[in-house]
């Protein structure tokens, strides 16, 4: 079957297909070659000749694939299928870039490209630990070039290529057709909620965060490999502050992302992909810390290996949960399954083996400390608190892990239903514990303090922290729940001892104000989190509709939605809210909601802003996906999305055959009036003015016995007032009736009849529906200090960077 | 007692706190009948009764829709989520429900549906064109 197909572009694939087998090839010659320069195989350093040409070969090929990649997808060669099943013509540039990483293989490729960029640096800093260190990376490196292959190896499929064609991916009969391309008009285009900013830098920087994990873990392994056991960890922990710092990064854009894009109303759902990267993350902070610890004390060396090592066979553990599908019903955004589950279980089962059989055939000459740690002094604590840290681990392993240990066991538990009080009643006591020894650590010095001066100190703190907690308490509105004031007072008291020693360092001792800073910035993080997670507050509660009583409402129906009518003001809150209207750009629909605060005395609006909640509307899919908009004030967001919209295709019927104007209105409802009366409808007053007998109606003249009457009306709706006249006509024997029409009220008035027995006369009011006009369904939240929770994640990862420069340095003097 | 050996022992407390508090916070996948008996909160799967109504009216209730559901044993149920209708309801495939039954009706606090997204379709869009 030798069917020449028009128009493909086949010489990209099979470009990039050459650098993932290039890639693969050189990063396993590079693995064996640095390995035989460890092990002193030849003492002439010819194996790290051939290995560093390995890797400069490896990091072309790893350009080499990324560029025939983007190529691919900047060019719409839809031939292939990841441009088909990740891109669209109607895309920018800078979502192209993301359309880039949306699919499995673009995030490993991502992946693989940092570890390149970091091996590049280490072949230039690590010196006399280039060869171990670099095996190990390198091994990770054939790993996530295996995930790129695509080729089948003894009738099993290894890894999942980027480059493979639309028609090869898939089975249709289309693609027997010599054109096919031709009939394949557009891609399917990138999903809308990615369509983000921070999906452009969120991925990179979370992947660059992955990738510079496996640095500390390679040193240790390292370490324990040449039996440098000691002098690993003075060289990784800048790494480690450069993991921590990074990774840490790239998890907070993610949950920005989520509190921009997303519209489930939050920044952390404890959802297991953003579980399984806060893990590592955690345990890698415990590793700095016990690092630290026996850097200075020779205390915790065990902790401080076994932590490095777990920090990364746990992103492996991440990325198996994420990728392999393994999750299935158990959260709404994992990769789709490319059936490489046994390929990533793998890629942990041979990290996880090395960490423990290093460990296993070293234990006895491990350098363990042989005396207790004192009480008063840092080190001590410095252990506890990566206790604790790894704890808070165990308990989010664990809820996270039960879809691995349905599989493992074969049993079939469901995640708690209420998975964020679940995981909020344990980590509230955890970040209680923590915040309190990294409050008062501050105070201790290594090997040991003194325990007066030490009480002393705590006890200014203590007092300080305690009269800041009742106030925002107070402020805040927290006070009636003793979880979130311990939580409070834990936190400030660590925001008050480190600024304390933030304060000294200003002073002079300027080594000491990366840590202050960080820590610093994680008590604002918590205390930020806290606040707005616990008092958020949905403003659009809904007062109309079916009421079953408060009781009900309250247990049942939160009635957090409520409609808006085009121009129809309604009160939330404080505001005054209306909807004005759509617009369309592009494939997204914004909705413009206007806020205005009015004060209730002088009736002036003292401010006013609209909001843009967006909506991508898929006539075609009949769905439509909702992004929030949000007004940022300094302390507090007004977050708005819609939930429910009329789908723009419905709202445009033509005019056809038989179709009356009636139709549009509702039945009519029919009042008899004399002047002066009035009448209430739905949302104006109709006052019958006066009739006027000498009503003249337009290119119908009147002939001797004609009747012809009007109704002079005066319809008043919110200010504006509108007059019109129907008129009734008696022609001959016949009578007729000239209705008027109110477009904007959606009102036609029809003057249909004259009784003259009760001197009345009947007037017949229609209303169009009120499903006619336009609406939108939306819900409005305030998240009140949500700023502390950013301001203190920026903090934290400045504190991170002057610690990263304070670690080098040290490591230049020594 | 060395100190060694209470930390050691406060971690193997909390360890088991934790599994514990898995065990119990955990749901169970079960049926409308399992829902009934159980009268707890649970996570109940199936497909949607296209031939029942569904209501969802925001002009009178902007957070009330109701659907029936066939569970996975073929028992049809009402359904009542107290929330908007999701666009695209119809077109999901499977519906996992949490939530409780409510006399004969079954409250749900979330819905989460699978939908034959568009993003992973395994169908290719052709252009209509006239044949050549």
């Amino acid at each position: 079957m030798d069917t020449v197909f028009i128009g493909e572009q086949l010489l990209p694939g099979k470009l990039g297909q050459f650098f993932v087998v290039l890639s693969f090839g050189t990063a396993l010659l590079a693995t064996l070659a640095y390995y035989f320069d460890s092990i002193k195989d030849q003492n002439d350093g010819s194996w790290r000749k051939i290995a560093r040409f390995a890797f400069a070969l490896n990091f072309l090929a790893v350009i080499g694939i990324g560029s025939s990649l983007f190529y691919i997808i900047y060019n719409h060669l839809f031939e292939y299928h990841y441009a088909w099943a990740h891109s669209s013509r109607s895309l920018p540039v800078y979502y192209i870039i993301s359309s880039f990483w949306e699919g499995q293989e673009g995030s490993f490729w991502l992946w693989t490209f940092w570890q390149s960029i970091l091996g590049l640096v280490l072949l230039f800093r690590a010196k006399s630990w280039e060869s171990p260190v670099m095996t190990v990376v390198m091994l990770s490196q054939v790993f996530l070039a295996s995930m790129l292959l695509g080729v089948e190896i003894l009738g099993i499929r290894v890894g999942s290529s980027p480059f493979i064609l639309l028609r090869e991916a898939m089975d249709a009969p289309v693609f027997s057709r010599p054109d096919y391309l031709s009939l394949i008009a557009d891609g399917n285009g990138l999903n809308p909620l990615l369509q983000n900013y921070w999906m452009v830098i969120h991925p990179p920087t979370l992947f660059m965060g992955f990738a510079a994990m496996i640095i500390p873990f390679a040193f240790a392994i390292a370490g324990l490999w040449q039996k440098r056991y000691e002098d690993w960890i003075k060289v990784a922990l800048p790494w480690s502050l450069f993991a921590v710092m990074v990774l840490g990064a790239g998890i907070i854009m993610g949950s920005f992302w989520a509190y921009e894009a997303l519209n489930f109303g939050g920044f952390w759902a404890w959802d297991p992909v953003e579980n399984a990267s806060l893990i590592p993350w955690l345990t890698l902070i415990a590793a700095v810390h016990v690092m630290l610890a026996y850097k200075n004390s020779g205390q915790a060396y065990f902790t401080s290996v076994f932590l490095a090592l777990i920090s990364f066979v746990l992103v492996l553990y991440a990325s198996f949960l994420t990728r392999s599908g393994i999750l299935g019903e158990a959260s709404v955004h994992s990769f789709t399954d490319l059936g490489m589950f046994w390929q990533l279980y793998l890629y942990i089962a041979a990290f996880k083996l090395i960490a423990i059989g290093l460990i296993w055939a070293r234990w006895k000459s491990l350098p363990f400390s042989k005396k207790e740690e004192e009480t008063y002094s840092r080190e001590f604590w410095l252990f506890i608190g990566a206790v604790i840290l790894v704890l808070a681990c165990l308990q989010i392993l664990a809820t996270t892990s039960i879809p691995v240990f349905n599989r493992i066991f074969g049993t079939e538990i469901a995640p708690p239903t209420e998975v964020v009080a679940h995981y909020n009643k344990w980590q509230i006591n955890f970040a209680i514990i923590t915040a309190i020894i990294s409050g008062f650590t501050q105070y201790l010095k290594y090997k040991k303090s003194e325990p007066t001066q030490f009480y002393r100190q705590v006890l200014r703190a203590l007092l300080i922290s305690a009269i800041a907690t009742v106030l925002t308490g107070y402020v805040c509105g927290i006070y009636t729940n003793v979880g979130y004031m311990l939580l409070t007072f834990a936190a400030l008291f660590s925001v008050i001892a480190n600024m304390h020693i933030l304060y000294e360092a200003i002073k002079g001792k300027w080594k000491l104000a990366g840590s202050a800073l960080a820590h610093v910035g994680f008590g604002l993080l918590l205390i930020g989190a806290m606040v707005a997670a616990a008092t958020n507050k949905v403003i659009s509660i809904n007062t109309s509709g079916i009421g079953f009583g408060d009781a009900f409402a309250k247990d049942n129906n939160p009635r957090e939605n409520i409609i808006l009518y085009e121009n129809e003001p309604v009160t939330m809150d404080q505001y005054t809210v209306t909807y004005l209207g759509d617009s369309t750009s592009g494939p997204n629909t914004y909705y413009r909601v206007n806020y205005k605060v009015i004060d209730q005395k002088t009736g002036q609006t003292t401010e006013e802003f609209d909001l843009y909640p967006n909506a991508q509307q898929n006539a075609k899919m009949r769905q439509i996906i909702a992004s929030p908009d949000t007004r940022h004030y300094l302390w507090k967001d007004i977050y708005t999305h819609v939930s429910s919209v009329p789908l723009k295709e419905e709202k445009e019927h033509e005019a056809h055959e038989g179709h009356t104007d009636e139709e549009d209105y509702g039945k009519p409802v029919v009042y008899q009036v004399k002047p002066g009366d009035s009448i209430r409808v739905r949302d104006a007053i109709i006052r019958v003015k006066s009739v006027n007998r000498q009503a003249k109606i337009q290119n119908i003249p009147l002939s001797k016995g004609d009747l012809s009457v009007a109704l002079n009306l005066e319809v008043l709706a919110g200010k504006k007032t509108y007059q019109v006249e129907p008129a009734f006509l008696i022609k001959g024997n016949n009578s007729y009736d000239f209705g008027k029409t109110i477009d904007e009220l959606g009102m036609k008035l029809r003057f249909t009849n004259i009784l003259p027995k009760e001197d009345k006369l009947e007037l017949s009011i229609y209303q169009k529906p009120k499903a006619e006009k336009n609406w939108i369904v939306m819900k409005a939240i305030m998240f009140p200090y949500i700023n502390l929770f950013w301001a203190g994640a920026i903090i934290m990862t400045i504190g991170f960077l002057l610690s990263i420069f304070r670690r080098n340095k040290e490591l230049k003097i020594n | 007692m060395k100190k060694s050996s209470i930390i050691g022992l406060i971690i193997i407390a909390v360890s088991i706190g934790v599994i514990i508090s898995v065990y119990a916070d955990s749901s169970t996948y079960g049926d409308f009948n399992d829902a009934k008996a159980s009268e707890t909160e649970c996570y109940v799967s199936g497909n949607l009764d296209l031939q029942k109504s569904m209501v969802y009216n925001p002009q009178v209730d902007a957070n009330y829709f109701s659907f029936y559901m066939k569970d996975k044993g073929g028992k049809v149920c009402k359904v009542v989520f107290f929330g908007t209708k999701p666009q695209d309801f119809e077109k999901s495939e499977n519906i996992v429900l949490t939530g409780k039954m409510v006399g004969d009706e079954f409250h749900a606090s979330k819905m989460l549906m699978k939908c034959p997204s568009k993003y992973n379709k395994d169908q290719v869009e052709v252009k209509a064109t006239s044949a050549t």
